[in-house]
């Protein structure tokens, strides 16, 4: 049973700090590997 | 200035425009009356999976150069593109149960789209299981050349799927033959998220792509 609409601002608020998170965790990811390639 | 200096720069502004979509999307974006702020997950879904499978095509085209006319820089880059598809192939199987949680009532459906979309993620995970496992620099690169491929023709079906089959996924409402069916204010933050969530597969393809350089095991 589908939750009610007012109510899924959570679900909302978890994929943007998910994305946030998958995103930034990448990007330092990449930055260490190359900053100890090039160093 | 190097290339992974000039693909970090792109990354940071990169990053830094997509806290932008969030602040537009959170706050200037209408909520949507059916779904209500889940219709939101949309703005970073679908742009997530466009990158995904960007990477995934550019990865085929990638393998097809490489096998034709045998530079290297076409396998590395492949390499590059298949990493960084797998980071968008995360955020997009994260954020779309995420979304079909409250709007489906389930998380997951083993429906056309979904299903292909998840192939997608595993033919990304094994063109690199496979990279790492083939130790001859020479087979490498022809072996992942062929998955890279398959990920290449795998891409109309998983756009077709709606079509093709009965399914739950809503159908395409930009990347179709017809008008996008969206109202401006909501198509504008879709559009920009697109172009931001493209210059971020840019940056991280640059970082990436610089970390083979000179690398035998790219």
């Amino acid at each position: 049973m589908p939750e009610p609409v007012v109510e899924n601002g959570g679900y909302m608020m978890a994929a943007y700090i998910v994305t946030a998170v998958i995103l930034l965790a990448y990007t330092f990811i990449l930055a260490r590997r190359t900053r100890n390639k090039h160093d | 200035m190097t290339l992974a200096q000039r693909g970090r720069w792109t990354t940071i502004g990169a990053l830094f425009l997509l806290a932008g979509i969030y602040v537009r999307a959170l706050r200037y974006t209408p909520v949507e009356v059916h779904q209500g702020l889940a219709q939101k997950i949309f703005y970073l879904h679908v742009p997530a999976a466009w990158s995904a499978m960007l990477s995934m095509g550019f990865v085929g085209l990638a393998s097809i150069l490489f096998l034709m006319l045998k530079d290297a820089r076409y396998d590395r880059f492949a390499a590059a593109s298949a990493e960084v598809g797998t980071v968008f192939c995360c955020v997009m199987l994260t954020t779309g149960p995420l979304w079909a949680r409250p709007v489906w009532g389930t998380w997951w459906t083993w429906d056309a789209r979904l299903t292909l979309t998840l192939m997608l993620f595993f033919l990304f995970i094994g063109y690199q299981v496979l990279r790492g496992a083939v130790t001859d620099p020479s087979l490498r690169p022809r072996y992942a050349a062929v998955v890279g491929i398959c990920g290449l023709i795998l891409l109309p079906f998983i756009h077709l799927s709606v079509y093709l089959f009965r399914t739950l996924h809503p159908m395409p409402i930009v990347l179709k033959p017809s008008a996008p069916s969206l109202p401006a204010p909501m198509l504008v933050t879709l559009l920009l998220s697109f172009g931001v969530f493209t210059l971020l597969y840019v940056g991280f393809v640059m970082q990436r792509y610089a970390l083979g350089e000179g690398a035998t095991d790219a």
